[in-house]
């Protein structure tokens, strides 16, 4: 009866009734319409929020039980898995005045017997400080790290505002050892110095946290390398030291240490002052252990084709206004092998000088001496290198190692390239699996690597090296010590003294860098301040320790064979 | 229209709501069986089972003729406020307050029912009122009563979503009776000054606390935010495609609360990712649009806003669900239609849908009675 449609209603006539039908008809379709576009906003507004959170909003910070299973810290290990630093649960004091949850005082005692209280748990507490700071009522640290049996006593004080919240710490279970290589972690959490800054993403990230990070360093010579050079030090009384063994083959660094260390388990001043790396961050004139390389760009070069040719040696070179001496005679004329053994700076000059100041630059450039060290580590020392072409003087000098100041690890690395057949290769810190070892470029022929060879085991047997030659391990390398400058010149009684070997060399698979920082002449060095008598001898030590960790079994059976260089050579029958 | 081969009685059902609403039970017994852990039971069956069981109750129920639907509606209003009696009189003897009644083997919740007869008393209502009073008080106060009455007994459950959902079929029908425009307006800004007072005095702390956690879930993300910030983890985390079906993580190790339930959308989005989204709200919307469309064709004024006004009722579940689950609404424990697991919200919108059914089978009636 009702149900009237608008036509109908129309053909009616236009009485007032009709009229208010109409119109509530009219309000009812447009209030029907209103509804629909006000579901048809919601409905939109649901869409957009849909997309939002599915792609917009950033995922809410999850963390899943595998994660909190995770160390706070991924571990870093040495090459074969033994743990050089490692995440460490502890327990740190934290004075919070909220704890009792009401507006008087935090404590329950009065904030001096309470300090009084915590002296008797640690002595060497700041009483005065500690009761201070407890009066304030402000909150903060009163101690980082706590052993459990202190917490419990700090327990049984009895103060709420006293908590003791676990905090995982970083702790370093070798102590000192490759200090400089790992580094340490700060109060932020964050990494420094060492490879706990350079992994730092790899070892906080969740993702890859859980793998252990294994360095190219073997923890057993590492321990060796630093026990020698310490020994060695502290017989000579030097103010520093550095040594390296790198794997020649790949480029990875078995054992790196700059001493004196700091214990990254405990930063203090002092161990601040030592976190300065003289293995990858301090250039030196490294010296006569430059002669080989320059002798190795001669060969390479062609200038250099009979060993037996003899160079004057009695008078100094006088080269603008400059003069290039020996330092002691060592008769009228030298070989190549004789230069070598004796450390000849006038023969090597005169090699220099023919091979061209250019072609020694370019061989010493290919060695990558004209950039920072090839090292993962964040320090890494720019060498004083003369970008401009260089005259016939530098050419001389820095053949035998002056007038250029790198740091140990480059000469490492071009030890490497030297021995290993002549290919050189960035050393790294990581351990590279088989066939990771990087290309590498080549620098020297094969042929000349295998002369270099024999020519490196002749200073060990019959020049300067004696001291470094273990028996059996077949060593080869070149002293080198370096006055250092001073204020006006080259100080005389300031020596870097350096030994640069490698080992065996029938078959060079390690090189070894060991350097003193201003040796003094003691006892233990016969009073010389010279690399044959302090660097040497730790070499001497270092490998008969590391080899056989290192798959180098002493064989007094075999060696490179010298029996066409032997004659050469005066004593050598 | 109506395809010609399909028989009689075949063709004149409202297919086009039935398949829709048929393939979102499906998608919706899917998700459960998932949320079940790869099981039927309990929820995926029992959900399909009720489902074909209430479909058919309401296919049945839309052949009712019109003035027997407009009988009724005053007395079937009188029995559900009755019944709500009875729950509170109950819950004030048994001690402790509850929603539902135990009569004889079923388990009745009144307010649910509440929800389709407070449709159709105010379309009664305003259909038996002259036209020409829409704009004056008699208009509004009976129908206020109508509404209050219900309302203030459903609070005292005390429920506050179901309470919100009787008011808001109510206020659209209201509205689309053609009401003035002023009086919305003004019941709007009064509410605006309502709400604050409702919020410090009207509301359990229970309920104050699902409010301030809305406001800002990520203050106590493990304590009352807990439910907002993991349904919106996992819809977030479901992506464009999601994860897969039966892959998701936070429904299967319980991170999710009530994934079968409440936020069995979020469970859905999971692992159907964004578009699983889209195709649910597809289907909702269409299922709207049909009532709608069906308010509008309807012959009459009693059968546009009833239509119109159980429409509204679905709307409100879908959309207030939808809203909690993404976040932009309180927690207030309303389900979405046809997907979450559960008998009275079933029930209560299959009663909207045949009722929509039928009022489309009377224009139909109408309309091939050759009336115009």
């Amino acid at each position: 009866m009702t149900s009237l449609t608008a036509s109908a209603a129309l053909s009616k006539g236009r009485g007032q009734l009709v009229h208010i039908r109409q119109h509530s008809l009219l309000t009812a379709r447009l209030r029907l319409l209103l509804v629909i576009a006000g579901f048809t906003l919601v409905a939109l507004a649901a869409l957009l929020r849909l997309t939002y959170i599915g792609f917009v909003q950033p995922a809410p910070q999850t963390r899943s039980l595998a994660e909190a299973l995770l160390p706070s810290r991924g571990e870093i290990t040495d090459r074969n898995g033994a743990p050089l630093a490692r995440a460490f649960p502890a327990y740190a004091l934290w004075y919070n005045p909220k704890a009792m949850g009401d507006s008087g005082s935090p404590l329950v005692k009065s904030p001096e017997k309470v300090a009084a209280r915590l002296k008797a748990i640690f002595p060497d507490l700041d009483e005065k400080q500690v009761a201070e700071q407890l009066a304030k009522g402000k909150a903060g640290y009163l101690r980082r790290r706590v052993l459990p049996e202190e917490a419990n006593q700090v327990h049984e004080i009895g103060e709420v505002a006293l908590e003791l919240p676990q905090e995982t710490d970083r702790y370093y279970p070798q102590g000192n050892m490759a200090a400089h290589v790992l580094g340490y972690v700060a109060a932020d959490g964050h990494g420094r110095v060492g490879m706990e800054q350079v992994l730092d993403k790899v070892l906080t990230d969740p993702a890859t946290r859980g793998t252990p990070q294994k360095l190219s360093i073997d923890m057993r010579v590492q321990g060796a390398l630093e026990d020698e050079l310490r020994r060695g030090m502290l017989m000579v009384d030097a103010v520093g030291a550095a040594g390296i063994v790198l794997d020649v083959d790949t480029g990875e660094v078995m054992a790196l240490a700059s001493l004196p260390e700091f214990d990254p388990n405990k930063i203090d001043a002092a161990g601040e002052k030592n976190m300065f790396n003289r293995v990858t961050n301090q250039v030196y004139e490294l010296g006569s252990t430059f002669k080989p390389l320059s002798v190795a760009a001669a060969i390479d070069a062609g200038v250099v084709t009979d060993l037996s040719k003899r160079y004057q040696s009695r008078k100094p070179i006088a080269i603008g206004g400059f003069h290039i001496r020996d330092s002691h005679p060592m008769g009228d004329t030298l070989n190549v092998p004789e230069a070598l053994i004796h450390s000849s700076n006038i023969v090597t000059a005169q090699i220099a000088d023919e091979l061209g100041p250019k072609r020694l630059k370019k061989t010493m450039a290919d060695l990558g001496m004209n950039e920072r060290p090839y090292i993962e580590l964040p320090a890494r020392g720019f060498p004083i290198w003369q970008k401009s072409d260089w005259g016939r003087l530098r050419g001389m000098t820095v053949s035998y190692g002056h007038g250029i100041a790198v740091t140990p690890l480059h000469l490492a690395s071009a030890y490497a390239a030297m021995v290993n057949g002549g290919i050189w290769r960035p050393a790294t810190l990581h351990k590279l699996g088989p066939g990771e070892a990087p290309r590498g470029r080549r620098v020297f022929k094969a042929s000349t690597s295998a002369r270099m060879n024999q020519l490196l085991r002749m200073i060990a047997v019959f020049g300067t090296g004696r001291n470094a030659d273990a028996p059996g391990f077949r060593v080869g390398g070149k002293t080198g010590s370096a006055e250092k400058p001073g204020n006006g010149g080259y100080r005389h009684h300031t020596l870097v003294s350096t030994f640069a070997a490698a080992f065996p060399m029938d078959k060079p698979r390690y090189v070894v860098i060991a350097m003193l920082d201003e040796p003094k002449g003691t006892q233990a060095s016969s009073y010389q301040r010279t690399a044959a008598w302090n660097a040497a001898p730790i070499v001497g030590r270092l490998v008969p320790r590391i080899g056989p960790m290192l798959g180098v079994k002493p064989d007094s059976s075999r060696d490179i064979d010298l029996s066409d260089l032997r004659p050469l050579v005066h004593g050598g029958e | 229209m109506k395809p010609s081969f399909l028989p009689e009685p075949m063709a004149a059902q409202p297919w086009r709501v039935i398949i829709p609403l048929t393939l979102l039970t499906f998608f919706g017994a899917a998700v459960l069986y998932s949320a079940a852990g790869g099981s039927f039971q309990p929820f995926a069956s029992s959900q399909l089972i009720r489902y074909f069981i209430f479909l058919i109750l309401a296919l049945v129920a839309s052949y009712m003729p019109q003035h027997i639907v407009k009988m009724a509606a005053f007395p079937i209003y009188g029995a559900v406020v009755l019944l709500l009696f009875g729950v509170e009189a109950v819950g004030a003897i048994g001690g402790g307050s509850q929603r539902w009644l135990n009569i004889g083997p079923l388990v009745l919740q009144p307010s649910e029912l509440m929800k389709p007869a407070i449709v159709l008393v105010l379309a009664q209502f305003y259909h038996s009122l002259p036209p020409g009073m829409t704009g004056s008080w008699r208009a509004l106060i009976p129908a206020g009563v109508l509404l209050a009455v219900p309302m203030a007994l459903v609070m005292a459950q005390p429920d506050l979503g179901t309470s919100l959902a009787i008011a808001f079929g109510g206020i659209v029908v209201m509205f689309m009776a053609g009401l003035p425009m002023k009086w919305f307006i003004g019941g709007g800004v009064a509410g605006l000054i309502a709400v604050p007072l409702a919020f410090f005095f009207g509301l359990e702390e229970y309920q104050q606390r699902r409010v301030t956690t809305f406001l800002d879930p990520e203050s106590d993300p493990l304590g009352a935010g807990y439910h907002i910030t993991q349904s919106k983890i996992a819809i977030g985390s479901g992506g464009l495609f999601g994860k897969g079906f039966g892959n998701g993580t936070q429904s299967h190790l319980n991170y999710l609360p009530e994934p079968h339930t409440d936020f069995v959308f979020a469970t859905m989005a999971e692992e159907w990712g964004l578009l699983g989204g889209l195709a649910v709200l597809l289907i909702f919307g269409l299922v709207l649009r049909w009532g709608m469309n069906v308010s509008r064709r309807a012959p009459d004024r009693f059968s546009s806003l009833l239509a119109g006004g159980m429409t509204a009722t679905i709307f409100f579940y879908v959309a207030i669900n939808l809203m909690m689950v993404m976040g932009l609404a309180p927690v207030v424990g309303i389900p979405l239609p046809f997907m979450s697991h559960g008998g009275s919200s079933m029930m209560t919108n299959m009663i909207c849908v045949g009722t929509i059914m039928m009022v489309d089978r009377w224009s139909q009636s109408t309309q091939s009675s050759g009336f115009r």
